[in-house]
């Protein structure tokens, strides 16, 4: 008894005597190790199901786990992934795909083509692009085990665009899972990526773990966007979910983590100073802001107002007080986003001449503005929209615009964006957001190009003619005929005014030195063939 | 006794009742669908109808509040919107470095705050006291979150002495378990010392006061005795009572402090289903807070048996 006690003692005061001879030993211990990777992403992995949400960081999960049928390389051109042979019939109605050898999933079962079908089939139900393509789908038969497809019943220009593209990619699951109601989430998570979702050492809304797929048989082509060779080079991948910026931050610098990948921006010059630090644009083209109006209720109810906003916004004021490092930001006045290849310059007079409130004034008059209060949605625990939304609010107070913000967090904008009865009942009149440019870049991926009224995006606009270029643009064969059919929305898109730019920025990610081999992929960011030093 | 045990039940259940009403209420007053939320941007009117009606949100709301609260007796918190996990799982999950964190920074409190506090009326109106009493109003003026950034960066990255965040459970190691502990319980003990240091004082000062400790000093009792074992005693029934309500404000802090922290308890559970809408999260973790809170209440109105035989007694 005595002797344990005198033990305890001893420790207790070794411990009190030598602290800082103990905890260096220690705080090496707290790194993450060279076969784990620790990331700290945007946001918490709410879901597991890529089909049943949009969300951009179930994506990045799914990236993971699933694989797809084509990829789309660094030149946005779609390549065989899951598929090896594929052909298309003479009258461009038949697609037939054939499965590379050896596809197998986690569980071991090999991909078959009705696994590929049923993922397909569940995810059209869902996606906005996969909803078009399926206009047009009469049929999807399989032929065999590995070959199966696709049948219109008109000529469709994008149909390995559609199948390839990065953002609420057609992840291929299980025939089992494929088959659950879209409206309802899957619960088993099997897929046939580089790695495999370990749901026992997966803590919910804290730590989501991923272990290499062995069984994994990634393609013999250099990786080039989501196309080529997918090699998982770690053995584990750790999500921590971490709510604080400035923790995250202190574990990047101490080691704790090794990937971080929204850091604030007013923490990017800090840890450009970090030699131990990397700060990396892996998205270049970023996100593009936008401020949706919204079409049922005065004023935006009338066209004026609507064009009255063009000249209310000074994008590179937004941008500015938003993200304050210009070498992350530019202004834009594509509808399609800057750098994209739909990007073009038709009709753009209003952004050449610049904000203009007197201007705003004047038009909101004509609008037959009433002095009604005018709700902008205020997220204030977001700082970009925060400051976005009280901009708008200060210029349309100097437009003449009674104005009243309506302050929450995310989620009560979220809820309240998406009520349709007037501001006065619960609705709103304005809110700001953004989105991956990558998807302005398609009339039909984006579910703000959509102008079909109540049962469109939030802001609820109508616009025929929109809406029958929407329609020519899938049709159209090759890219300059699709690039033609944006100019013209584009011309039509800003004299009805869907909603009005703030702006397009890059987020910058940060991660240990030490680690390399990050690919440049819009939407996605994936974590096969990133190593540790 | 016994009696004012079943008594004090009765009286819980009826508090826990109402407290599951405000809950339920303040859910289905706030603006939005979580149909809505749930079924995405992309979902059409019939998706989002087909989710509410599988969720019940159609019925009635007397209907939804009896489903919810009998399944709640029976420990069915729901399932989290948009994980599908059972909430009484996540709870369950999370509840360990909560009861961890809160546990350390009791202890820890209490041995400071009591020391303190008795240190402070044993020497009124020094500068030992007065000392005492400006550390106690700074740990009360400095939010949890400032503290905790001032620690993780002189302990954390300067003297590299412990983790900057996380959580080790305790099966993994006891040592490893109290380094990711220390900080965050220092950074959320701060105001929990300084209120239970300022309440010890005055109820010290008051006992010290008392006719039998003049008698207990006349009849030459050692000073250390006087204080300890005839002082604090009789003053221990505000600190308790103290130590009890301190509860609610370690709650309050347990939240700040497990998101500061990087600690996956039950508080980080409840922020982030707040900033999602996930309703039966939100509204499982407020009820079991308020039966901790409501239990930690009956077990502080119990302990004055113990302290003070007289109340017993009655």
């Amino acid at each position: 008894m005595s002797a344990s006690r005198r033990r305890f003692l001893q420790g207790v005061t070794a411990a009190a005597l030598f602290p800082s001879q103990l905890p260096r030993a220690r705080a090496q211990g707290y790194a993450a190790s060279k076969r784990t990777l620790k990331a700290v992403m945007q946001a918490d992995l709410r879901s597991f199901d890529p089909v049943w949400t949009t969300a951009t960081i179930t994506g990045s999960h799914a990236a993971l786990v699933y694989d797809t049928l084509f990829g789309l390389d660094e030149q946005q051109a779609p390549k065989g992934q899951m598929v090896g042979r594929y052909g298309v019939s003479d009258d461009k109605l038949t697609y037939t795909f054939e499965l590379r050898d050896g596809l197998r999933f986690s569980d071991g079962s090999p991909v078959t083509s009705a696994d590929c079908v049923a993922s397909m089939r569940r995810w059209a139900a869902r996606d906005l692009a996969g909803q078009v393509l399926f206009q047009t789908v009469a049929d999807t038969p399989t032929r065999d085990d590995k070959t199966f497809q696709i049948v219109l019943r008109e000529r469709y220009g994008l149909v390995l665009d559609t199948l390839g593209k990065t953002s609420n990619s057609l992840w291929i699951m299980r025939k089992k899972e494929a088959e659950t109601d879209p409206t309802q989430q899957i619960t088993e998570i099997i897929g046939s990526g580089p790695f495999v979702f370990n749901r026992n050492a997966t803590k919910m809304g804290a730590t989501y773990v991923y272990d290499r797929n062995e069984a994994y048989r990634p393609r013999g082509e250099a990786p080039s966007g989501t196309t080529g060779a997918k090699i998982a080079k770690l053995d584990r991948i750790v999500w921590e979910n971490m709510a604080d910026e400035q923790t995250a931050i202190a574990a990047l610098q101490a080691g704790e983590i090794d990937f971080y990948e929204t850091p604030p921006i007013e923490f990017v010059d800090q840890l450009e100073t970090d030699p131990g630090v990397k700060i990396d644009v892996l998205n270049k083209l970023g996100n593009l802001g936008f401020i949706r109006l919204n079409w049922l209720h005065p004023p935006f109810n009338n066209q004026k107002a609507r064009e009255a906003m063009l000249y209310v916004v000074n994008q590179a004021d937004v941008m500015k007080a938003a993200f304050g490092n210009e070498k992350y930001f530019r202004t834009c006045s594509s509808l399609f986003g800057c750098g994209t290849n739909m990007e073009n310059h038709e009709n753009v007079g209003w952004f050449e001449h610049g904000q203009d409130l007197k201007r705003a004034a004047t038009l909101f008059k004509e609008a037959g503005y009433d002095g009604r209060p005018v709700v902008i949605l205020q997220p204030t625990n977001l700082a970009p929209l925060n400051t976005t939304a009280q901009l708008v609010a200060e210029w349309l107070k100097q437009s003449g615009i009674n104005v009243q913000l309506a302050a929450s967090d995310w989620g009560g904008v979220v809820a309240r964006r998406a009520v349709q009865a007037p501001p006065e009942q619960g609705g709103w009149n304005i809110f700001a957001s953004w989105n991956p440019t990558s998807t302005f870049a398609s009339p039909i991926s984006f579910p703000g190009h959509a102008a079909n009224g109540t049962k469109g995006f939030i802001g609820w606009p109508e616009n025929a003619e929109w809406e029958a270029s929407r329609r020519a643009w899938t049709r159209a064969e090759t890219l300059s005929e699709r690039q033609e059919i944006a100019k013209k929305m584009q011309a039509n898109g800003w004299n009805f005014v869907p909603e009005t730019l703030t702006g397009q920025f890059v987020a910058p990610v940060a991660y240990r030195a030490n680690i390399k081999g990050f690919l440049r992929i819009p939407d996605l960011i994936p974590f096969w063939n990133v190593e540790k030093a | 006794m016994l009696r004012v045990i079943f008594s004090r039940i009765g009286s819980i259940a009826i508090v826990m009742l109402l407290v599951a009403l405000m809950v339920f209420s303040l859910i289905h007053m706030a603006p939005g669908d979580p149909a809505a939320i749930i079924a995405g941007d992309n979902a059409s009117s019939e998706q989002i109808a087909s989710i509410r009606e599988r969720l019940g949100l159609s019925d009635p709301l007397p209907l939804q509040f009896f489903r919810w609260s009998f399944a709640a007796i029976r420990g069915d918190l729901g399932v989290s919107i948009f994980s599908g996990v059972p909430v009484f799982g996540l709870i369950r999950e999370r509840i360990e470095p909560t009861v961890s964190l809160t546990a350390i920074t009791i202890i820890i409190a209490l041995m400071i705050a009591v020391a303190a506090g008795v240190l402070a009326a044993a020497n009124a109106g020094t500068w030992i006291d007065r000392a005492v009493m400006a550390l106690s109003i700074l740990g009360f003026s400095a939010p949890i979150f400032v503290v905790g950034y001032v620690l993780i960066y002189v302990f954390a990255i300067q003297l590299k002495w412990f983790p900057v965040q996380g959580y080790t459970p305790l099966g993994a190691g006891a040592l490893d378990w109290l380094r990711h502990l220390v900080l965050p319980a220092l950074s959320l003990g701060l105001a929990y010392v300084a209120l239970i240091a300022r309440i010890t004082r005055t109820a010290m000062l008051d006992v010290l006061a008392e006719d039998y400790i003049r008698t207990a000093k006349a009849k030459g009792v050692a000073p250390h005795r006087v204080l300890i074992k005839h002082a604090l005693r009789n003053a221990g029934i505000p600190i308790v009572t103290i130590v009890g309500i301190g509860v609610a404000l370690l709650i309050g802090g347990v939240v700040i402090t497990e998101s500061v922290f990087n600690i996956p308890g039950v508080g980080r559970l409840v922020v982030d289903a707040i900033s999602k809408r996930d309703y039966p999260i939100i509204q499982g973790v407020t009820l079991v807070f308020s039966a901790v809170y409501v239990l930690i209440n009956l077990m502080v109105d119990l302990s004055y048996g113990l302290i003070d035989p007289r109340i017993g007694r009655q």
